[in-house]
C-alpha cells in the first residue's frame, strides 16, 4: 500500500490515476496510523513552500513522517513541491523551514542575462547519475520529464543529487539520500518516462539503507 | 533542453465536446464517443499538455464538468489544464481533485482579482494559467471576457500586466477572429504579447496547416490547437512528427501505453 500524503497541495488525483495504472493500491491520507503502515509513502505537492509546510504542521503530518522516515526506514518520494520542502530553507513568502532532510535552499530562478521564461514549463531533459537503488532504471541517460516550476533547489551535498537538468542554469531535478527520494519533475505527468520512474519506486525493496 | 509544447484543447458544453469558430460552438460528441472512438488515451501519447475549457454559456455546471475531468483524465498521463467557470477557491479543488494540474483563468482576471490573487497564493503561480481572449482593433487588441461575449475596454498590454501583478503564472493567448478558421495564428499578437511578458506564453486560435505550428514554435511559443484536423484519427500524431522532420525538438517518450504494459510484463513488474 502506498500512503499519498493528503495536506490540501495538489494534484492528487493525477498521482492516483497513475498508481492505478501500474495496479498498485494507493491512499490519500494524513493519518498517523495509514501512514506509518505503509510499504511507500508519496508526498505531492503543488503550490507554495510556505503554505505547505503550515499544512503539514495543521494536519499534525509531521511526526508520523519523521517516525515512518527515520524509525521504520519507509521509502518515500517527494514530488515538485513535496521535493522542495525536504530542504531546510525554502525562500518562497520569506524565508520559511522546511523538513531539514536534505542539506540544502529553495531559490527562485533567476533570469539574468538568459532569454528563460519563469515559471520553467514543459519537458525537458533529465541527466541522471546511476545511483543505488537507480529510480530511473531502464531510461536512457536526458530522457525527457515535465517540469512546472519557479523555485528549484540547491543542494549542500552534490552527493544528494541524483539528476540535474538546464534551464537558463543548471539545476538539481532530482535528490536522493537512503530512503528519502525527490523529483522536481512530474513523473505523473511524464507519460511512459515518468510511469515507470513510479514503477522503479515502488518496486523498491523495504529494507533500503537508513541514511 | 527544454522542449517545444504541443498542447491539444478541448472544448466542453453541457456534457459534449465541441468545435469553436469565432467562439461559435458546434457538438463533436460526448466523452464515450472520446473515449472509444476517438480512442483519446492513445492519441494523447503525441501531445504533450491537454486543455479542457468549458464553454457554457449560462450558469457553468463545476459538478458535471469535473465529473468529466475524472473520467477523461484516467489513463491520460499529461498535465491537464481546465477552466470555466471557476468562481471560488471551493471550484479550484474540485478541478484539482478531477485529475486536473492547472487552472485556467478568464473572466475573474477582470470581475474577481480577489479570487485569483488568493488561487497564485494557494496553489502557486505555475498552477494559474491567465486566458486572454483578443480581437485586433486598430494599433491594438481588444480584451473580451465570458465567452467572448463581453467588451472589457482594455488593451491586451494592460491584462497582460493584470495577469502578471495577480500572481498567474502562464498565458494562453487567443485571437478571436482566427479562432476555427485554420488561416494560421496571429503572430503579430503572440510576439507582442511575447515582447511584454516573460511568463510562458501558449499561442491559440487559427491553427489550420502543420506549418502554423512551426513558425510559433520557432520563436519559442507553444501552440495550442482545437482544429477539427485533430478528430481525424491520427491527426495529432501526423502533426508531431511533421513539427519534427522540421527540427523543432519535441519532448520523446520511450512507449505509448500497450508496449509500457508488455514492457512491464515482460520484466515482471506488475505488482
Amino acid at each position: 500500500m502506498i500512503a499519498i500524503i493528503d495536506y490540501k497541495m495538489g494534484n492528487i488525483k493525477s498521482l492516483e490515476n497513475a498508481l492505478d495504472f501500474l495496479g498498485c493500491e494507493s491512499c490519500v491520507t494524513n493519518q498517523a496510523q495509514t501512514i506509518l503502515n505503509a510499504d511507500k509513502i508519496i508526498l505531492p505537492g503543488v503550490g507554495a513552500f510556505d503554505v505547505a509546510m503550515k499544512n503539514l504542521q495543521k494536519y499534525n503530518i509531521m511526526d508520523s513522517l519523521n517516525k515512518a522516515v527515520f524509525e521504520k526506514n519507509i521509502p518515500i518520494l517527494g514530488i515538485c513541491l513535496g521535493m522542495q520542502i525536504l530542504v531546510t530553507v525554502g525562500e518562497e513568502n520569506g524565508p520559511t523551514d522546511g523538513l531539514g532532510w536534505i542539506n540544502g535552499t529553495v531559490k527562485r530562478f533567476s533570469i539574468g542575462d538568459s532569454k528563460i521564461r519563469i515559471p520553467h514549463i514543459g519537458f525537458n531533459s533529465v541527466d541522471f547519475e546511476d545511483k543505488s537503488p537507480n529510480l530511473f532504471e531502464g531510461l536512457t541517460k536526458g530522457s525527457d520529464f515535465y517540469f512546472v516550476h519557479s523555485y528549484h533547489m540547491i543542494c549542500e551535498n552534490n552527493s544528494d543529487v541524483s539528476s540535474w537538468t538546464q534551464y537558463g542554469e543548471k539545476f538539481v531535478s532530482s535528490v536522493q539520500k537512503g530512503n528519502i527520494f525527490g523529483t522536481q519533475f512530474h513523473p505523473e505527468k511524464s507519460q511512459s518516462n515518468g510511469l515507470k520512474l513510479l514503477k522503479n519506486f515502488i518496486s523498491l525493496p523495504r529494507d533500503n539503507k537508513q541514511c | 533542453m527544454l522542449k517545444n509544447r504541443l498542447i491539444f484543447t478541448l472544448i466542453y458544453n453541457n456534457e459534449s465536446y465541441m468545435l469553436s469558430r469565432n467562439f461559435r460552438i458546434q457538438t463533436v460528441g460526448d466523452l464515450d464517443w472520446l473515449k472509444e472512438y476517438y480512442n483519446f488515451n492513445a492519441i494523447a501519447f503525441s501531445i504533450d499538455e491537454l486543455v479542457v475549457l468549458n464553454v457554457e454559456r449560462k450558469q457553468k455546471n463545476i459538478e458535471n464538468f469535473s465529473k468529466n475531468l475524472i473520467q477523461l483524465s484516467k489513463n491520460c498521463f499529461i498535465p491537464i489544464s481546465a477552466g470555466g467557470g471557476i468562481r471560488s477557491l471551493e471550484d479550484a479543488y474540485k478541478l484539482l481533485n478531477s485529475g486536473v494540474d492547472k487552472l485556467v483563468i478568464n473572466t475573474p482576471i477582470i470581475e474577481n482579482p480577489e479570487l485569483v490573487s488568493s488561487l497564485a497564493r494557494t496553489f502557486g503561480s505555475q498552477c494559474i494559467i491567465a486566458s486572454i481572449d483578443c480581437k485586433k482593433e486598430g494599433n491594438n487588441y481588444t480584451v473580451y471576457i465570458q465567452n467572448g461575449l463581453k467588451n472589457t475596454g482594455l488593451t491586451m498590454d494592460e491584462v497582460l500586466q493584470k495577469a502578471e501583478k495577480l500572481g498567474m503564472g502562464e498565458i494562453y493567448l487567443t485571437s478571436i477572429e482566427r479562432d476555427g478558421t485554420g488561416q494560421g495564428l496571429d503572430m503579430e499578437l503572440i510576439k507582442r504579447a511575447g515582447n511584454l511578458t516573460t511568463l510562458p506564453i501558449i499561442a491559440s486560435g487559427g491553427v489550420g496547416k502543420y506549418e502554423h505550428f512551426i513558425e510559433c514554435m520557432k520563436n519559442g511559443y507553444a501552440v495550442a490547437t482545437a482544429n477539427i484536423y485533430n478528430f481525424i484519427v491520427d491527426g495529432l500524431i501526423k502533426a508531431r512528427q511533421s513539427i519534427q522532420r522540421q527540427n523543432i525538438e519535441l519532448a520523446t517518450w520511450d512507449y505509448d501505453l500497450q508496449s509500457l504494459h508488455n514492457y512491464f510484463k515482460k520484466n515482471n513488474l506488475i505488482v
